[in-house]
């Protein structure tokens, strides 16, 4: 298929609007993806590179699908390239515009929440790598489960039940090694 | 025809059972509201779920609030990166 003609105006113009404010959360889905602070910044600009070429292919509807799905590519020839042997799901996604939370917590609730979240770190870090990838892409990341699977190129089913089965390992990893049963102190 | 899914052909109140089958879907907002408001209905009257439904609350907060870890750094040197290619 031929590219339809697209000057160099048009090229940046669109670079600009489509991809220049997914930034952020491509980083933040490379995070997931590789683990690696380095090989993360490597893969998005990869991703951004293959973006700004294919941009005169682009409809223009979805670009974060767009722009995850050429991630997901781009991953698997980087990890092909690497660890053939080792090629595994190219978890990653990214960030729909979560509202920050509200910082509206008395200081107590703060030192609170810090010491749980200690530990909700921990049981995500226990988590084998397919759950805790599904569990970054929709529960920190606030992907959608249509995104995540996306990403992952596993039906939408596949990322709801690793989601559910991850959260139940980390309330019961909460309960075993982080005392906290029904998400108070034990 | 579409079969609709289990939950969406019942007409009866809903169970500890069926809310557990569904309370992470609900919790995602990722079902018929239909269904949804029943199970809020349930919740509000059963101490069980209404515990189970808090202990998720918390967890998907706690996670929620991990991602502020993001490297600033890095996001400037891609924002930059992505000047360079419409720049150059």
């Amino acid at each position: 298929m031929s590219d339809p003609v697209i000057d160099e105006r048009e090229q940046k113009a669109a670079f600009d609007r489509y991809v220049v404010p997914e930034i952020d959360v491509l980083y933040r889905v490379a995070r997931s993806i590789t683990r690696n602070a380095t090989d993360a910044e490597d893969l998005v600009q990869d991703t951004m590179l293959r973006a700004y070429r294919a941009i005169g292919r682009f409809d223009g509807r979805h670009p974060r699908a767009w722009l995850l799905t050429i991630m997901r590519n781009a991953q698997i020839n980087r990890v092909r390239r690497k660890r053939p042997e080792l090629m595994r799901d190219p978890d990653a996604t990214m960030d729909r515009v979560a509202s920050e939370d509200e910082d509206d917590a008395d200081p107590e609730a703060q030192v609170l929440d810090r010491g749980y979240d200690a530990a909700i770190e921990s049981a995500l870090d226990a988590l084998p790598e397919k759950f805790r990838t599904v569990v970054e892409l929709v529960d920190v990341q606030a992907l959608s489960y249509q995104e995540a699977a996306g990403i992952l190129d596993v039906p939408t089913g596949t990322i709801m039940s690793r989601l559910h089965r991850a959260r139940t390992r980390i309330r019961k990893h909460l309960e075993q090694h982080g005392g906290y049963v029904n998400g108070r102190p034990a | 025809m579409i079969r609709r899914p289990w939950y969406r052909r019942k007409t009866s109140p809903a169970s500890c059972r069926e809310v557990g089958r569904v309370l992470q879907s609900y919790l995602d907002n990722d079902m018929d509201p239909e269904w949804a408001a029943r199970v809020a209905e349930h919740l509000e009257a059963c101490k069980h779920c209404g515990l189970e439904e808090a202990t998720y609350r918390e967890i998907k907060a706690s996670l929620s609030r991990q991602k502020s870890s993001v490297n600033e750094d890095a996001v400037a040197r891609l924002r930059e990166f992505g000047r360079s290619l419409t720049d150059g």
